[in-house]
């Protein structure tokens, strides 16, 4: 009966916590605006990096067009080789870029530096011979291009030569396209693009943020409740604990919810992209990640609670909420400095406020043993335990305090 | 029909003693005057009641059983600083007070509908609290009290900041909630107000309660032998005169013309003075003075 009247009574102060933040327009637009940036983020990158560039090129002499035929050939084949695999090595110049050439070819009167003027063509190749081929552009001439045309250049030299020599068309396949070696790797990582400092900025980030937002909310809830006055029918109604557990709960939902909208963007905008490759490294390493969040999150938000208890009216609380500040601060830089495998952040990674970041930072990074999460994510659990029972006490004790700030000992004592 | 009993409750900040054993029943289908000067103990006793401060001694039971936690979420409050959500709107809010006493969503709702039709604010059911005038923002604080249908009520200071109207407002609105069988606890410094409504009434000073019990009899009790004749034709000389006619007798000091207030003896007849009178002129009155609870107050509280 007293379990089922606390369930409830916790979902209901939860309740007008989330419809009082789903209404606050500055919570909204912040959502919005995350929202843009990380889908920008995601898709952007993409989008720009697939882009073949298009190059119009006027042609001048046989072997120009000859040479630019092949060229053409090249960049097509590097942007289906993109999809497949890591772009091929060819005569020491390197991966090929993609591009698509187009070209006219332009009868030997023909004034080519009008037609680049003109913009008729972004460049111009000019010669009848493979020696004294000249590539000529307006300011400067596209990177694709010049290393296109090298390349088909050097390939039909090579050819050429091969030939001269008396060398047979497989030879001189084998010269002008010779087999990479294979590349193996013995220590594969499981994140392969995504490198795991990344992964642990980001949730870093996260993590930070909503702490810092959400938990300066709850401690505003809390302080706007005994500024108005309305606190003392609410305690004369339940016990200050359900108060207290309904305004974590409540705010838990809405952090966990927006990172959750924020990174579901995120990953939708990958999947979009067709980095669906990223995504699945993400969802994997992620795992201990949200765990931690969890944890570390309602762990916090009780001391924010506490924080608002302390002042009295909101003009007091940045002062009360100096030390949450604190705690939120020092775990965040400590795990975006400390990447390095260390006695320090194997350490720090058990300590209850920095190892939300830390362990999971460890984890991804292949440093923690299987079972070290766990006894972490235990010392977090207890310690976001002893914080609701401290937090409870210190709000009762406060919670009718409604003058001044109050000191915390004041508050565990009870003193009105 | 459930008695509200405060049983020996004492309750000291530091050095201050608050409460010293304070006891006091609120009887059910009954309204009881709580009256006291500032910082006698009445917000501290009434937040003791309310389960909102804990007594360092004492309980408060209904029914004879100390107060639980279900049985206080079934009270309706008042408390002295007033105060709601000032961004919300007027019957969400209610609404949320309402689940808060444990009532269930649909209940709440058709409860804060009737209230808001009751006190007249149906209008005003989705502006937000802050933007209604200091009148209609009490009105809401009563409904907060209301909204769960209370088991028992404690209202502190209901009538302070109220015009004329909305003082016979709120005491036929607390009429009603007694005549319900409701037992209704509220303070005042309106001692006059106190004696027009109250059935009982409970004096407090010093964190002590000095009196307490029915309103008449109390009075009664307090009612020495003092009479106010009003005799025509009565001289300049004519007070002095009928004293000096009545053994023992003394002039109270107020007395106001054209009429005599006296004090007679204790168990002294008061014929002797209506024979003297008559002998001196037309007696129009003599009445026996029942003392004011203002009056009563003053002389407990001194």
């Amino acid at each position: 009966m007293s379990a089922q009247r606390a369930s409830t009574a916790i979902r209901v102060v939860a309740a007008r916590e989330i419809s009082v933040k789903l209404r606050d327009k500055a919570f909204i637009w912040s959502t919005v605006f995350m929202l843009l940036l990380v889908t920008a983020a995601t898709v952007i990158p993409v989008v720009l990096s697939q882009r073949v560039p298009n190059v119009r090129v006027a042609v001048q002499g046989a072997t120009a067009e000859e040479v630019i035929a092949l060229a053409a050939e090249l960049g097509t084949q590097a942007d289906v080789d993109d999809e497949v695999g890591p772009p091929i090595a060819l005569l020491g110049v390197g991966g090929l870029p993609a591009a698509k050439i187009t070209w006219v070819a332009a009868e030997p009167d023909v004034d080519l530096a009008r037609m680049l003027r003109n913009e008729d063509v972004s460049a111009a190749l000019v010669g009848d011979d493979l020696a004294e081929l000249r590539l000529v552009g307006l300011q400067s001439v596209s990177e694709e291009l010049e290393i296109l045309v090298t390349a088909a250049s050097s390939e039909l030299q090579v050819a050429e030569a091969a030939e001269a020599g008396g060398l047979t068309p497989e030879q001189v396949v084998a010269i002008t396209q010779p087999t990479p070696p294979e590349v193996q790797l013995l220590d594969v990582r499981p994140a392969g693009t995504m490198p795991p400092e990344l992964l642990i900025l980001v949730f870093s980030f996260l993590f930070y943020l909503s702490v810092l937002t959400f938990g300066m909310s709850i401690a505003q809830s809390v302080v706007e409740e005994k500024q108005s006055r309305v606190v003392e029918l609410l305690v004369a109604a339940m016990p200050v604990r359900w108060l207290l557990a309904g305004k974590v709960v409540g705010n838990t939902v809405m952090a966990v919810g927006q990172v959750v909208v924020i990174v579901g963007a995120g990953i939708i905008g990958a999947v979009v992209a067709g980095q669906r490759q990223l995504v699945t490294q993400v969802v994997d390493g992620s795992g201990w990640f949200v765990v931690f969040f969890l944890l570390g999150f309602v762990m916090l938000a009780c001391l924010w609670a506490v924080g608002g208890s302390l002042a009295s009216r909101i003009e007091d609380l940045s002062s009360t909420t100096a030390v949450m500040q604190i705690l939120v601060i020092v775990p965040f830089f400590a795990s975006i400095f400390m990447t390095d495998p260390s006695p320090v952040q194997r350490a720090l990674s058990y300590v209850p406020f920095t190892a939300p970041l830390l362990m999971p930072a460890r984890v991804v990074q292949g440093t923690a043993e299987a079972w070290e999460p766990y006894v972490a994510a235990g010392v977090v659990a207890v310690t976001a335990v002893l914080f609701v029972v401290l937090g409870a006490r210190l709000y009762a004790g406060s919670v009718l305090h409604t003058s001044g700030r109050l000191k915390a000992a004041q508050a565990w004592r009870g003193t009105d | 029909m459930s008695e509200l009993r405060v049983l020996g409750v004492s309750r000291a900040f530091g050095e201050h003693v608050a409460l010293d054993e304070v006891g006091f029943a609120v009887r059910p289908g009954r309204l009881t005057g709580f009256v006291g000067a500032n910082g006698a103990g009445k917000t501290t006793a009434m937040r003791i009641i309310m389960g909102v401060l804990a007594p360092d001694a004492g309980t408060v039971e209904l029914d004879g059983a100390p107060l639980t936690l279900p049985v206080r979420a079934r009270f309706g409050y008042m408390p002295e600083e007033r105060g709601l959500y000032p961004k919300m709107k007027v019957a969400e809010q209610l609404v949320y007070l309402g689940r808060v006493h444990g009532l269930d969503g649909p209940t709440a709702r058709r409860r804060v509908a009737e209230l808001l039709d009751g006190l007249g604010l149906a209008d005003r059911a989705s502006d937000a609290l802050q933007t209604l005038s200091l009148g209609n923002q009490q009105r809401v604080q009563v409904a907060a009290a209301l909204v769960h249908d209370p088991t028992v009520l404690v209202l502190d200071e209901p009538f302070s900041g109220l015009d004329p109207l909305a003082v016979d407002e709120m005491g036929g609105m607390l009429r009603r909630r007694a005549a319900g069988g409701v037992p209704v606890l509220f303070s005042s410094h309106q001692l006059e107000l106190v004696e027009r409504l109250c059935d009982d009434v409970v004096i407090i000073d010093h964190g002590r309660v000095v009196a307490a019990g029915e309103a008449g009899e109390l009075r009664a009790a307090r009612t020495r032998r003092r009479y106010r004749v009003v005799v025509e034709g009565l001289g300049p000389d004519g007070p002095a005169a009928l004293l000096a006619a009545v053994p023992g007798a003394t002039l109270v000091a107020d007395a106001a013309p054209p009429g005599v207030v006296v004090d007679l003896p204790d168990g002294a007849d008061e014929q002797p003075l209506l024979a003297a009178a008559q002998a001196r002129g037309v007696v129009r009155e003599l009445a026996l003075i029942r003392p004011t609870l203002a009056e009563i107050f003053r002389e407990v509280v001194r």
